[in-house]
């Protein structure tokens, strides 16, 4: 069995009678980047914060490096770093200031403070204060800060949330950097599947408070595989056809189509050469590529949309 | 623990107006006592002729209750505010420390602060009176230390609900009006039953340490479910 670094059992939290979060059963291994995902309001922040203690689960059990989390809070936390939502620095202070007053808590070498600061590139910037800095400095340090502990756990919610494209890939090339450099684990949020997809090894999509996917990128991938259809004179004879000829096909979607499924190019070039040679008529045969994008929507239904 | 999150909070106030608050109350008191007397002298040294020292504390006290509360009022909100102006709560409460030790913190921190102040007063208070031309080796020591001890205990029993109120919620509005007009009716003598009254009646009244006591046992006792609210409060 996998060790696991996160792992709730049937999970939840109701407010005022209704389920912000239901029945969750997050597993995160050790070193992956886990992608968490779904749309605005789907219950990722409120699950982030379970996991951070911030509030009480109503139902359900957390496990972080194997411990109950409502026991042993304080010795997990000390291995987290987390940055909830927009970051929340003291514009006041400059950012050493800011990493001061956290140092102050948790008890690191003053020297760490150096270190996060290269770590997230704002060493130059370090003597300003924040109340200056632009978003994305500011998410930086907000990086910077959950880093400051020397964390085995990385939690991040929405870490791109309003940054500009070269914002968000500094922030991209920053954490993916983490398990290879560092062997950190991080629990990543995004209501963006494509932001997620190039450094999540695994995600989880929940909708509605709901988890409706849990797996990895690539079996997420395999799924979202081209489908080929054909658009024939009467179906109905040319799917009759194909079985008799041992060739999978069914149904499609739109008028007079068959589908073929993944099939391969000698598979899709026998049904063609079949219904053809038995007087078919074939008037198109076309590749359906779904887009992981599109299967994320489909996968947390009309609320993606939203 | 608890000593960390002193530590960390201090630094959060640098530049904050914390501290400027702190030393201005009691030197404006004291400003406002040194135009008191400045303006009717003659009177004023006539008037308290047999105990000039005891007569500038009783001048200055009338103020102290009304600037103690507010002092309570403004300087928990002004804490507060430091971790609700970018919700820095749910950052700080993430961290491994226990939220008793924050609280705590934000206690002792207001706590300390009024400390200050009343001993700034009372150091005031010996300065105006050499000013004054008062004699230095009569000032009434003890009775000084009372004027900076016993109203700031007595205060404590506003000082947890409203330090409470200005953590829990975001909205300060409900917390800074209670606490102004607490102030306010500090001015006022009313029964002695009621709080307000315990920070001039702790050092006017003959029984004064009772109104301390009460204070501060009466403080001390809502600090407990006030931090029991905080320990289990969601943070949003």
């Amino acid at each position: 069995m996998k060790e696991w670094i996160i792992e709730t059992r049937g999970l939840g939290k109701r407010y005022k009678g209704r389920y912000a979060v239901s029945n969750l059963n997050l597993q995160i291994a050790k070193g992956e980047i886990y992608g968490f995902l779904g749309p605005n309001g789907a219950g990722k922040t409120t699950t982030i914060r379970m996991l951070l203690g911030l509030i009480k689960p109503s139902g359900g059990s957390i496990r972080i490096f194997g411990r109950p989390l409502e026991k042993d809070r304080l010795s997990i936390l000390r291995k987290v770093g987390s940055l909830v939502e927009y970051p929340s620095n003291y514009g006041h202070l400059t950012a050493v200031q800011n990493l001061e007053a956290i140092r102050r808590i948790i008890g690191v070498p003053a020297s760490r403070i150096d270190e996060v600061l290269a770590i997230v590139g704002l060493t130059k910037e370090a003597k300003r204060p924040v109340k200056g800095y632009s978003l994305g400095m500011k998410q930086r340090l907000g990086i910077a800060s959950a880093l400051l502990g020397n964390p085995e756990l990385l939690i991040l919610d929405e870490p791109t949330n309003g940054l500009d494209p070269s914002g968000i890939l500094e922030i991209r090339e920053l954490i993916k950097e983490m398990p290879r450099q560092y062997g950190i684990t991080v629990l990543i949020s995004s209501h963006l599947l494509s932001e997620v997809e190039q450094m999540a090894s695994v995600v989880g999509i929940i909708r509605r408070g709901e988890l409706v996917f849990q797996d990895t990128i690539n079996s997420l991938r395999t799924q979202s595989q081209s489908a080929v259809t054909l658009r024939v004179s009467e179906r109905e004879d040319a799917l009759g056809v194909l079985a008799s000829r041992g060739i999978e096909a069914a149904i499609g979607a739109g008028d007079s189509t068959l589908s073929l499924g993944s099939a391969g190019d000698a598979a899709v070039a026998l049904a063609v050469k079949e219904l053809v040679q038995s007087g078919h008529a074939v008037y198109r045969v076309e590749e359906d590529r779904k887009t992981l994008e599109k299967l994320f929507l489909e996968i947390v239904g009309e609320d993606g949309s939203l | 623990m608890i000593v960390q999150a002193i530590r960390s909070d201090l630094l959060k106030i640098n530049g904050k107006g914390l501290w400027f608050l702190t030393f201005l109350a009691p030197v404006g008191l004291i400003a406002m006592q040194g135009l008191n007397y400045g303006l009717r002298y003659d009177y004023m040294i006539k008037a308290y002729a047999g105990d000039p020292w005891g007569g500038l504390l009783d001048n200055i006290l009338m103020f102290v209750p009304i600037a103690l509360l507010m002092g309570i009022t403004i300087l928990s909100s002004m804490l507060a505010n430091v971790e609700h102006h970018t919700s820095a709560w749910k950052q700080l409460l993430a961290l491994p420390i226990s939220r008793y030790a924050v609280f705590g913190s934000k206690f002792a921190i207001v706590a300390l602060l009024l400390a200050v102040a009343s001993i700034v007063l009372a150091l005031g208070s010996f300065g105006l009176g050499l000013l004054l031309g008062f004699d230095a080796a009569d000032f009434p020591v003890t009775d000084a230390i009372k004027l900076a001890a016993y109203p700031y205990l007595a205060s404590w029993t506003l000082l947890t609900p409203v330090l409470w109120m200005c953590v829990t919620y975001r909205n300060q509005s409900l917390p800074i009006t209670i606490g102004i007009v607490a102030a306010l009716i500090s001015v006022f003598p009313l029964s002695e039953w009621v709080p307000t009254n315990w920070p001039l009646a702790s050092y006017k009244a003959e029984n004064g340490e009772t109104f301390v006591l009460a204070g501060l046992i009466i403080g001390l006792v809502i600090l407990l479910p006030a931090a029991v609210h905080f320990n289990r409060k969601d943070v949003n």
